[in-house]
């Protein structure tokens, strides 16, 4: 079920009916419908592959419980490797068989060795690698005691199925979001308006934003090889901002919706586009995700407090995998080892932690110096953009070869105009919501109640008019 | 949570009503413009009794070039012909013609070689630009004769204009602008109703051969576009535009038939595989004409005229 679809727009307004009125005065049937819908939400794309989540919810749950049990060191690592072998090993079946077959037989066939496999016609589940990370961020914690067990079945499993973050995050940490299962929710009016306010923007990025500049990004990358070399930074600058309100747009209706049901989801994106060096980018763009990494495996590879040699492993370890996350594609390694190569000067000098505040904090405009800085680390993200957009490696070469030449000061075949205006008003919004948790959540808050709600009614039409015809979320597929 | 309810009530209803006010005014601005041809036939055309009609897809829209038609036999036409549409939208077009009040001696159906036998249970790409005139029964009628999300919700607006204004609004809205600030602006078309595509830079090369491609006549809204004329004393001629590739072979047919699929025998004469560019247009509407003049001077031709 796609959040913005009309089954969607039915199946809300239900859930959030019998949750408040219906079920209220029980936590376990809240509970238990909130797992209900989870497993319809998801089943709507394709019940069959509700197996799989059940499947690593009832190793992960068996697992806890095992872990709660014994203390024994070597039991309790036999436990974590179970989880781990059974989440993984579905992972990688499901996301990484073919890719792995055919780099197998390609480093063959280099070698003039010929080989054939069989292949599988396997469809990759939706969310696979949230709900693995999230139900694995679970067991992780336990088996570091970091985290009681939880022996609520219907509990855990909610906390595996959530469906406002189930297919596309944040993939919320166990000790952060299962709590929030065993306490008793009452409705809160502003809390409530403040997701669905959430929610509201979240639209507008996906379906204004993101799905308009998805009709020109698509026909730029397909056909890049007969656009001249403006016409392709045109492509990769509409890139940058259709995966941004695709992806953020998606978590800010994820974090709403669950607000409307009494739930605290972390945030996933803090205004990305406005670091000033990759650093900053990195601790902004998809937290949830670069978050797990930073704690199940850059740290207990030792992190940065190691040699400077094991740091740079660690770095491109980190990169390489979180590419690899996104998809079984060479161009995801290539735009993970891009971004490390961006990372490791600011870390090897130490500069990584330079901008941790928000930019221009107390002004309304940023210094000469810091918008320099903003559009040179936005200009690094989008050409490594052109890598995660690309169908091969070649392609986004040839699309790079394509940019980099005398045609990049012509004038562009392909001029948005009106998306153009759009996505000025768009970065201008966020520029000023830049101090809250998304883009409108403070924004207009001293006017009167008349211009907020004014505004958001022209938000809303704004969507109504000027929103493209839906588009699947590019995160379902990772 | 009732503070919220009703809140949420509010809001929805105030959404709702602004929508459809935005909505029905979008629709009223493209009923009085001029920019899609729907519209251009009611209010941009103010002749009621043609000569003859090019109703087609963007073959017959690029092809038949009815200001030299007209130049050629003295004649009154009007090309109505709209892309991406298919057979059973040209009889949309023809029932909206005759329900704004406009007759025609000869209809010329000029769609492409491949709609003459689709069936389709879907409606055609461009079939929204009818929906100005949802309110009107044969318009309803036929996007509820179609499944699928476009027909369904083209079909809903005839009570909820905001369902197909939000569905096409890129298609709707702004050209709802444009007709706002300027009803007389056309969509891509001549004050004929022609369009044409521009010569490539492509060299010539002579057309040795072309796959054969038989047609069979078998589209069932073929059927009721002949009966419609029938009803209304229009002849009914079928045209083939020129191919490139393609060489149209006629099944035995009841229909008469202009065929110039194998006419141009030079790419130059090309923008594409289907259809031709200025150049072509002009030799295709020049031996059209010559091969339309029989049609013309014929004697069920000059009956009409007389009984006129």
């Amino acid at each position: 079920m796609l959040f913005n679809s009309l089954t969607f727009a039915v199946f809300l307004p239900i859930v959030f009916m019998l949750y408040w009125f219906v079920f209220k005065r029980s936590l376990k049937r809240q509970n238990v419908l909130l797992l209900l819908a989870s497993y319809v939400f998801y089943g709507w794309w394709d019940w069959r592959f509700l197996g799989l989540i059940l499947l690593s919810t009832l190793v992960d749950f068996f697992v806890g419980l095992q872990l709660h049990k014994t203390e024994a060191p070597k039991q309790r690592k036999f436990y974590l490797l179970f989880s781990l072998c059974v989440n993984l090993g579905l992972l990688g079946f499901f996301k990484y068989y073919h890719f792995f077959i055919e780099s197998w037989i390609d480093a063959w066939s280099f070698f003039g060795i010929q080989m054939h496999a069989s292949t599988l016609e396997i469809i990759l589940p939706v969310g696979i690698s949230f709900y693995t990370f999230q139900t694995l961020s679970y067991t992780i914690d336990v088996y570091r005691k970091q985290l009681e067990a939880t022996r609520d079945f219907v509990q855990f499993a909610t906390f595996v199925a959530f469906f406002p973050q189930l297919v596309a995050g944040p993939i919320e940490r166990a000790s952060h979001l299962l709590p929030q299962f065993s306490r008793e929710r009452k409705f809160d009016y502003s809390n409530a308006m403040n997701g669905l306010r959430q929610i509201l923007w979240g639209l507008f990025k996906k379906i204004v934003i993101a799905d308009n500049c998805a009709r020109y990004v698509n026909i730029i990358f397909e056909g890049y090889d007969s656009y001249s070399g403006s016409t392709l930074f045109v492509g990769a600058i509409l890139f940058s901002f259709q995966i941004y309100g695709d992806f953020s747009g998606y978590s800010d209706i994820a974090i709403g919706t669950a607000r409307l049901f009494g739930f605290d989801l972390k945030q996933n994106f803090a205004f990305p586009y406005f670091s000033r060096d990759i650093a900053e980018f990195w601790r902004r763009w998809h937290i949830s995700l670069s978050t797990w990494f930073k704690d199940y495996l850059y740290i207990p590879l030792g992190g940065s407090r190691v040699a400077l040699s094991k740091i740079v492993r660690n770095v491109f370890v980190i990169f390489v995998i979180s590419g690899l996350w996104h998809g079984a594609n060479w161009t995801y390694i290539v735009w993970g080892l891009l971004n490390a190569l961006y990372f490791l000067p600011l870390l090897v000098l130490k500069r990584n932690k330079v901008h941790i505040g928000i930019v221009a904090e107390d002004r309304i405009l940023p210094s000469i110096h810091d918008f320099r800085k903003m559009a040179v680390t936005f200009i690094l993200i989008t050409f490594a953009w052109i890598f995660f957009r690309s169908k091969s490696v070649f392609d986004a070469f040839q699309y790079l070869k394509g940019v980099l030449n005398e045609t990049l000061f012509t004038i562009p075949e392909i001029r948005p105009t009106f998306l153009f205006v759009l996505i000025m008003i768009f970065v201008l919004i966020e520029w000023m919501g830049r101090r809250g948790l998304y883009g409108i959540e403070s924004l207009w808050g001293n006017y009167p109640k008349g211009v907020r709600w004014g505004v958001y009614y022209v938000i809303t039409m704004i969507i109504f008019l000027f929103g493209a015809k839906q588009q699947e979320f590019i995160y379902f597929q990772f | 949570m009732t503070a919220f309810l009703k809140r949420i009530g509010i809001i929805v209803l105030g959404i709702f009503g602004v929508s459809m006010l935005v909505s029905m005014g979008s629709l009223w601005a493209l009923r009085e413009g001029d920019f899609y041809k729907p519209s251009f036939l009611v209010n941009g055309v103010s002749t009621s009794d043609f000569d003859y009609i090019v109703l087609g897809a963007s073959t017959g829209l690029t092809t038949l070039n009815t200001k030299v038609i007209d130049s050629v036999l003295h004649i009154e036409g009007i090309n109505l012909s709209m892309d991406d549409t298919s057979i059973s939208s040209q009889y949309l077009m023809l029932e909206h013609f005759l329900a704004s009040g406009k007759h025609a001696d000869i209809c010329v159906l000029a769609s492409s070689a491949s709609s003459y036998d689709a069936i389709s249970i879907h409606i055609s790409d461009n079939d929204y630009r009818f929906l100005p005139y949802v309110s009107r029964g044969y318009i309803s009628d036929y996007y509820a004769s179609f499944s699928g999300t476009a027909a369904g919700v083209s079909g809903l607006s005839k009570w909820l204009p905001m369902a197909g204004v939000g569905y096409y609004n890129a298609e709707l809205f702004y050209p709802s602008l444009i007709s706002l600030v300027a009803p007389q602006h056309r969509n891509r078309f001549d004050s004929k109703g022609n369009y044409t595509y521009p010569v490539g830079s492509g060299a010539s090369k002579r057309i040795l051969s072309r796959h054969p491609k038989t047609i069979y006549f078998k589209n069932t809204y073929l059927a009721k576009i002949k009966a419609l004329c029938d009803s209304h004393d229009i002849q009914l001629v079928c045209y083939v535009s020129p191919l490139e590739q393609q060489e149209a072979i006629l099944e035995q047919t009841s229909y008469d038939v202009i065929n110039h699929s194998t006419l141009l025998k030079d790419s130059r004469y090309f923008y594409d595989a289907i259809h031709v560019n200025t150049l072509g247009r002009h030799v295709a509407s020049l031996q059209f004409s010559e091969d339309f003049r029989s049609y013309v001077i014929s004697e069920s031709f000059d009956k009409l005229r007389m009984t006129e």
